[in-house]
């Protein structure tokens, strides 16, 4: 028969099965075993333990008693009968209307999107008309969305298929299901697939089991199968090495049966040539749209129209914000947050004076002042006066030896040269080391490890004019 | 003095337990503390969603500024009922998956049983940004993610945890407050641009007072004082008790086991002899030289604390007082070179091979030297000297190899040394020459010779 031929049977172990010598030929068979009793292995606990058996007994019962209840609570996760919640508060907030700057701040939040984004009617289009599109024809397609952060591209995707939904709930345009994953709500690459099958059906599965299920999904062919989009933010984060990822993602839309049109989002222009394979850059295609950043019209038409109809801020300060931001980055969740931080400093002077009071230049420099500029020379003016020492004594050794890298050993030479200037004792290398290590911490100096002791390295985090301006007014200088 | 004799014990009690765990009493930075505060109240009471840096070198009382915050905020039953606490830790929760579990089971979700998270860290995570996704902004409660040693956190896997805290709290989702703490100033450049781009940029720096040596001085006399009458009737004013159902949450540490002066009770006639005794303690010039060194080395408190730590330690019955003589030891004790202690322990022998390795490196400008160079110079030198005659080589060996362990030499890191015999690895001088000569003077019973030796190399 067959099955004495083939491999044993995987609950066979090998502990079962005992080599016997019959009449000088080897054969194996397998014994059976009788279920050993309980009581064999009793003895061998130690007499001294007897007294207490029961109470080991109780905490089994009650880890059995506990270990279903989260097993079948695990179960309904997974199956998505639980809703996931946070726990709900007292009483449901409530901002009276007639606090201008309070509204302003609300209006403000990044939180808050608007219902049009202004500035990016354009791209808006394009992605519209694009998605549009491949939803009619139901066909599948891929598009490649990048841009520098915050300048409005994920929220402009969402908005296009947000009112795409909405034509499709008045049946304007055949109904389509929306995926959205994002590569950094992942852990690793392959968790995909489980989110992307959570949000078709609701339930969570293993990778592998998941992957299989879209697989089979994508490429059988169905009557009655509508339009998948899927988003798919920062794509960077889902490329590893092999890829089979990204790949499979961009492969299911060349699928004639899959109707899949996705969209990627990532912050680098070239990315596809840049960091994905040439067969799947190829199958990304050349359906392609830039986001630039905000210019400082832009940044400013964003704040007003978010302001529309409070009288909290002046015109010249929104116009001194949107440059500022505009000259750095054309971040508009910075300009935002900027603008959030002076209506907290306008209410805190509007509570001292009691009267209102709306949002002026003097407000949005401070804020600025407070979110871009860094405190380094303003630390060092707070140092004591050894570490003040110490830090001139690193700027006098780069100047004396022309390389920027130091050790400690030439250093403290120097240091103690300065001491002996300014007319105070100068700390015992082991003090001076710590006073390396304390301004190691909070990043001005750069130092190794102080296990090398007098011989370490010591690097100026800071520019060494920052450091004689810092010190300009100092005592000891 | 019989009066403060028989209360020194508890004096001495008092003093140590508000040296060592009051965590709620914060003095100074006015705005910084009030900024945290509106900025945690808004979270609470409003439901908006902020993130914020707390900056500040090391001891600088960042910590100690939030907890304060929080002594303020928790016995409000607004604000307790309406927000959830999570406390993560960078050098405790050293990767994603550890500090996923500890906010799950801080914020008590579905998939946590009685503080045991169950499930796999993507699932967790998953399930983390669902509830919270779920969460809406005027309906569910206020989450305050303290994240100290904030640094640490940057370094984990693609940051996966900081983009998701700071992404929920830049989108409609439940209200949260992101509160990093850390030491260095230049964390923002150690974030990705996304989530640097998500993080709001309030930064809050805490920086101490310049030349600000009064106050050094107000605070001796603050922290060595006792509470008199009216100041506690003040303190029960302004410090209600925090309710019990507003500290559930068993992994915060901050609020545990707070100092309460009210647990002590002092005679009016100790406490006025005790703070008088202390106000002309405080007014003595030499007291006041040893807190201007200690000032010039270390601006922060949290060292200042221990000085007067090991400063109270002294009192006891039969020295009820502290003295100045106290002061200007314990003065010298911190400033004292700990090098030079070890060095003075060292027996003749050992102390002729640190002599030899002075000399071997002052020749040839800190070369390094092995276990035979140093032994022919100490030769020259035992051959010429009458005590140090008759040692063997294998002494000598031992000897090197002690000075080795006390790590006043270090072996030069080379990824050969270990193939090399002990007697030919190269090794370098760990102390400064001052040092060596200052040991050579303090160090007693020394032989002349080689006090002589030490002063040059010439024999």
């Amino acid at each position: 028969n067959v099955e004495a031929v083939g491999t044993p049977k995987r609950n066979i172990q090998l502990s079962n099965i005992v080599e016997e010598f019959a009449e000088g030929r080897r054969t194996s068979k397998v014994m059976h075993e009788t279920p050993k009793k309980a009581t064999v292995e009793e003895p061998k606990t130690p007499k001294s333990a007897r007294g207490r058996p029961r109470k080991s007994t109780s905490t089994v019962v009650e880890e059995y008693k506990s270990t279903p209840k989260s097993a079948t609570k695990l179960k309904l996760i997974r199956s998505g009968a639980i809703k996931p919640n946070v726990q709900a508060r007292d009483a449901p907030v409530q901002i009276s209307p007639d606090d201008q700057l309070a509204v302003a701040r609300e209006r403000l939040h990044v939180s808050a999107v608007p219902k049009s984004l202004p500035c990016r009617e354009k791209e808006y289009s394009e992605i519209y008309n694009f998605l549009e599109g491949k939803i009619i024809d139901s066909c599948g397609g891929c598009m490649y969305v990048s841009g520098v952060p915050g300048t409005g591209k994920t929220a402009t995707t969402t908005a296009v298929i947000r009112s795409l939904q909405v034509l499709a709930q008045e049946e304007e345009i055949p109904t389509f299901e929306f995926v959205e994953i994002n590569g950094m709500r992942l852990t690793e690459p392959r968790q995909a697939y489980v989110h992307i099958y959570r949000q078709l059906t609701g339930k969570t599965l293993a990778w592998e089991q998941a992957y299989n299920l879209l697989d089979k999904r994508f490429t059988t062919k169905a009557p009655r199968r509508v339009t998948t989009v899927l988003l798919v933010d920062e794509l960077d984060i889902l490329c590893n090495r092999r890829q089979d990822v990204v790949y499979n993602l961009l492969n299911w839309p060349t699928v004639p049966s899959a109707q899949l049109v996705v969209i990627t989002i990532a912050n680098t222009m070239d990315l596809p040539e840049r960091l994905l394979m040439g067969k799947i850059s190829s199958r990304l295609g050349l359906t392609r749209l830039t986001f630039q950043p905000y210019n400082f019209r832009q940044l400013q038409e964003i704040v007003m129209a978010r302001l529309t109809g409070t009288s909290a801020f002046d015109a010249e300060a929104v116009q001194l914000v949107a440059r500022k931001v505009a000259a750095v980055s054309g971040d508009a969740r910075r300009a935002l947050d900027i603008c959030r931080r002076a209506t907290e400093l306008a209410e805190e002077q509007s509570r001292k004076v009691d009267k209102f009071v709306s949002v002026s230049m003097g407000h949005v420099q401070k804020a600025l002042g407070e979110m871009i500029a860094s405190a380094k020379v303003q630390t060092i003016k707070c140092c004591s006066r050894m570490e003040q020492l110490f830090l001139q004594a690193v700027t006098a050794e780069v100047a004396r030896t022309g390389i920027e890298e130091c050790s400690f050993l030439g250093v403290y030479s120097q240091f103690e040269a300065l001491a002996a200037f300014a007319g105070v004792t100068v700390p015992n290398p082991g003090r001076a080391i710590a006073i390396c290590s304390r301004l190691g911490a909070s990043r001005l100096l750069i130092c190794e490890n102080s296990r090398n002791d007098i011989y370490q390295k010591i690097l100026l985090n800071i520019s060494s004019d920052d450091v004689h301006y810092a010190l300009q007014a100092s005592s000891l200088i | 003095m019989p009066v403060l004799q028989s209360e020194t014990a508890k004096i001495r009690q008092f003093l140590k337990s508000r040296l060592q765990t009051d965590v709620t009493s914060f003095r100074g930075y006015e705005s910084e503390w009030q900024n945290i505060r509106d900025l945690l109240f808004r979270t609470a009471e409003h439901g908006e969603s902020n993130s914020a840096l707390l900056l500040g070198t090391r001891g600088s009382g960042k910590t100690t500024l939030i907890t304060s915050v929080l002594a303020d905020l928790l016995p409000e039953a607004n604000f307790y009922r309406n927000t959830v606490i999570v406390y993560l830790n960078g050098l405790l929760h050293t990767d994603d998956r550890l500090a996923l579990k500890s906010a799950t089971a801080q914020m008590n979700l579905e998939n946590a049983v009685d503080g045991k998270v169950f499930g796999s860290f993507a699932e967790n995570l998953a399930f983390l940004l669902e509830c919270l996704k779920a969460g809406d902004k005027k309906k569910s409660k206020s989450v305050v993610f303290i994240l100290e040693e904030f640094d640490l956190f940057c370094s984990h896997h693609n940051q996966t945890l900081l983009y998701n805290l700071f992404d929920v709290a830049q989108s409609a989702q439940a209200p949260i407050c992101v509160l990093g703490i850390t030491a260095r100033l230049d964390v923002i450049e150690l974030l990705e641009k996304r989530v640097k781009s998500r993080f709001s940029h309030r930064q809050i720096f805490l920086l101490p007072k310049e030349n600000d040596f009064e106050g050094r001085v107000e605070l001796f006399k603050i922290l060595l004082k006792l509470p008199t009458d009216k100041e506690m009737k003040e303190y029960n004013k302004t410090f209600k008790p925090i309710p019990e159902d507003a500290l559930q949450n068993q992994e915060l540490p901050l609020l545990r086991r707070v100092f309460d002066p009210r647990s002590f009770s002092f005679s009016t006639k100790t406490i006025s002899q005790w703070n008088k005794h202390i106000d002309a303690l405080a007014s003595n010039p030499k007291v006041i030289s040893v807190l201007q060194n200690m000032y010039d080395y270390e601006v922060i408190e949290a060292t200042f604390k221990t000085f007067l730590f090991e400063l109270v330690c002294q009192l006891h019955d039969d020295n009820p007082l502290l003295t100045v003589e106290e002061v200007q030891a314990q003065g010298q004790q911190f400033e004292g070179d700990d090098k030079i202690h070890i060095l003075c322990g060292l027996s003749v022998l050992e102390l002729c091979l640190v002599i030899a390795m002075k000399h071997h490196s002052e020749i040839y400008d800190r070369d390094p030297f092995n276990f035979e160079m140093i032994l022919t110079r100490y030769n020259k030198f035992a051959n010429a000297s009458t005590t140090m005659q008759g040692i063997e080589r294998s002494v000598v060996l031992k000897a090197y190899e002690h000075v080795k362990n006390l790590e006043l030499i270090a072996p030069i890191s080379n990824a050969s040394t270990s193939k090399v015999q002990k007697e030919y690895q190269l090794h370098r001088l760990l102390l400064t020459y001052g040092q060596i000569g200052q040991a050579v003077v303090k160090s007693q019973n020394l032989p002349t010779e080689v006090c002589q030796w030490a002063q040059s190399s010439l024999i």
